[in-house]
């Protein structure tokens, strides 16, 4: 199966050059996950020194996409990959890319942190945004370890789980128009709450790409901008053909 | 096994030979009834080689394809070599069983390990792993055989255990939301590279540790108030000039025992608070011979001290670390010190910097401690006798205290101790913790 292709080189320094790439990124998937944990945590618990921490660390996470993009470079320049490794060059590049969004992403929720660690914490310590934050939290873990498995199936459920985020997205949206309407005075704590929420909802949208780049990277079909029934029927005859094979 | 017996082997040998002989026989009546004796012979010869060709040619066969066919009689010595081949085969089956048998129980236990176990190759790829590892970690079980362990484990603190070469102690990862699982994961390196991870659930030690930790800050705290009032009056029933004489001696004890109480909650509170923040402390760069200038001054002023107190600086470097801390883990062995050492004896302070780092050392010339009780020195509460800390009132929490300060620095401590000669007390603090002493313009 397509898991395997990696070991199949004669020159094994390739491999180990691929393989290495690979870690890379899902380590810095891995420190990704870690600073969204921590910007959440920050925020419920009105923990500043946690927020400053994850703002600088977010320099890590920069640093990391420079250097696995060079990696990459280096790659495609003296290895000239072809097919599938080409496909997972590629999918790499792009993931760190993603990636890199989602510790931006992470590092705004903490300074939105900063500022609300300042003011009282309501009563539910922000529990829309803790329930928000779990889902996508949970998209992007499984994102990465789809990428890790080359595991289609799993990479499309991830796709599924957008669909939720988007409607938790609104609702808080909507509460959030109601408690401005009742209280002007919290306006400016509730636009921060809002703030919040949309950085979720973007890190949501990375989690669905970096799940498309693992259908490209398996099957070599690009399926952004298309319905998931539709990827369903394009990918379904392929996956059964390999699981045959 | 039962062998063959040699007398049978002897006489099928015997019995080959025989008709080998028969044959030859056969052959030159032939070629003297002919007159041709030597075509006689040859074409006898030639036919009983080819028949033996023939056998040797079925028994490949049948060994070629064993497991298909039936053992060919091929008669004489030629079945006995058959039978051999049989029984070796059969032999060999049985072992293999065995063997496999063996392998598989030992499998199925290893599965069913409360912990879990997972095997790792050089390059970090997991290579087996058991039911409970699977579980505890959130893998997939037979699926994920091949994937490295760091992709799909991929907490930064992880990554970087598998990664170093210090695998000596376990380490304690926080996993999962809303309930949190603590999963203590230690790498075991076995064989060429090879790596076996023990994965185990900590999340109930590690909630009665930390339930541990809160109770004690908690307690100590909330005794600080009622122990604050009962001094309070303590001090002014003392005062009390309307006092009755004779109630005068239980009331001035009973402020020296709420005194030590004081003194035994402040340092247990200062002992959670280092509990507490459990990662090692940067800090700022600390004039540790300044300090050690007043901490002996300190000595000089008490009404009961040993008649010499030298002090001994062979540095200017400063110590990297947090201040309060420091000084208070310093305070604690000077004040030990002082304490056991006789009115006519000598304590000596030392502070020096070498090529393994930064040290700092307290002697004296005290009773000594015994050999046995050094190990348990910094436990809570220890005594060496039970006379001995409670006449001079300690709180039997300043070597614990002393003992958590120098874990935050990366720092250890070191006891010598001879009985009835005096003892040694010597902190130890790692080269990177030192500072140059900045240049004074003044001097230079």
């Amino acid at each position: 199966m397509e898991t395997t292709h990696l070991s199949q080189h004669i020159s094994s320094r390739f491999n180990e050059d691929l393989e290495a790439v690979r870690a890379d990124l899902l380590a810095m998937g891995g420190l990704v996950e870690e600073q969204l944990r921590r910007s959440l945590a920050a925020l419920a618990d009105a923990d500043s020194a946690l927020a400053g921490e994850v703002v600088r660390d977010d320099a890590k996470v920069n640093r990391m996409e420079v250097a696995i993009d060079e990696e990459c470079l280096r790659i495609l320049a003296t290895r000239a990959p072809t097919a599938g490794d080409l496909r997972l060059i590629v999918a790499i590049i792009k993931a760190i890319t993603d990636l890199e969004r989602i510790g931006d992403e992470a590092r705004k929720i903490a300074n939105i942190a900063l500022r609300l660690a300042t003011l009282e914490r309501p009563a539910d310590r922000y529990r829309e945004i803790r329930h928000l934050g779990r889902l996508v939290e949970g998209m992007v873990h499984d994102a990465l370890d789809a990428f890790a498995r080359m595991d289609v199936d799993a990479a499309l459920r991830v796709a599924q789980h957008d669909r939720h985020v988007d409607e938790e997205y609104e609702s808080i949206q909507r509460q959030c128009v109601t408690f401005m309407m009742e209280d002007p005075r919290q306006i400016r704590r509730t636009l921060d709450v809002t703030w919040a929420a949309r950085a979720l909802e973007r890190v949501g949208d990375h989690a669905t790409n970096i799940g498309e780049y693992v259908v490209y990277m398996v099957h070599g079909e690009d399926i952004r901008h298309t319905r998931i029934e539709e990827v369903e029927t394009r990918i379904r005859p392929r996956a059964d053909e390999s699981d045959e094979a | 096994m039962p062998r063959q017996p040699f007398a049978l082997t002897l006489k099928m040998w015997g019995f080959m030979a025989v008709r080998l002989l028969i044959t030859l026989a056969l052959g030159l009546a032939v070629g003297l009834i002919t007159g041709r004796v030597f075509a006689g012979l040859f074409v006898t010869l030639l036919l009983y080689t080819g028949w033996q060709l023939a056998n040797l040619f079925r028994l490949d066969h049948w060994l070629r394809h064993r497991s298909l066919m039936d053992p060919p009689i091929l008669g004489g010595v030629w079945d006995d070599v058959v039978t051999q081949v049989v029984r070796l085969h059969r032999r060999k089956r049985y072992h293999k069983q065995r063997l496999l048998t063996v392998l598989h129980e030992l499998r199925d236990s290893t599965a069913a390990l409360p912990d879990g176990v997972i095997v790792l190759n050089r390059s970090g790829e997991i290579e087996w792993l058991n039911r409970m590892a699977a579980q505890l970690l959130q893998l997939r079980g037979r699926s994920d055989i091949g994937i490295r362990i760091d992709n799909l484990i991929r907490q930064p603190e992880f990554v970087q255990y598998l990664a170093g070469t210090d695998f000596s102690a376990p380490m304690v990862l926080q996993t999962g939301t809303a309930p949190e699982t603590w999963l203590s994961l230690h790498a075991l390196p076995y064989g060429e590279g090879r790596r076996m991870l023990l994965v185990r659930d900590v999340t109930r030690q590690t909630r009665l540790e930390s339930m541990r930790k809160e109770f004690v800050a908690n307690a100590s705290h909330e005794l600080r108030s009622p122990l604050t009032v009962i001094s309070g009056y303590l001090e002014t029933l003392a005062t009390d000039p309307a006092l009755d004489p004779q109630l005068a001696p239980p009331v001035a004890e009973m402020r020296r025992q709420a005194d030590r109480m004081a003194a035994i909650i402040g340092d247990l509170l200062v002992l959670s608070r280092l509990e507490a923040k459990d990662a090692q402390v940067e800090g700022e760069p600390i004039d540790v011979a300044a300090m050690l200038a007043l901490l002996r001054k300190d000595v000089l002023a008490r009404p009961q001290r040993p008649a010499t107190v030298s002090l001994d600086i062979d540095s200017a470097d400063r110590l990297l670390g947090d201040d309060i801390e420091i000084h208070s883990a310093f305070a604690n062995l000077v004040d030990n010190a002082a304490k056991y050492t006789p009115a006519e004896g000598t304590m000596t302070l030392r502070w020096w910097t070498d090529g393994a780092g930064a040290h700092f050392s307290v002697a004296d010339t005290g009773p000594g401690i015994p050999a046995e009780a050094i190990p348990r020195l910094t436990e809570r509460f220890y005594r060496v006798d039970a006379g001995r800390s409670r006449a001079t009132g300690g709180s039997g929490l300043g070597l614990a205290i002393v003992k958590h300060v120098l874990q935050r620095h990366g720092g250890r401590l070191e006891i010598d101790s001879v009985e009835g000669r005096g003892s040694t007390f010597t902190c130890h603090f790692p080269a990177r913790r030192i500072v140059p002493a900045p240049v004074d313009p003044t001097h230079s």
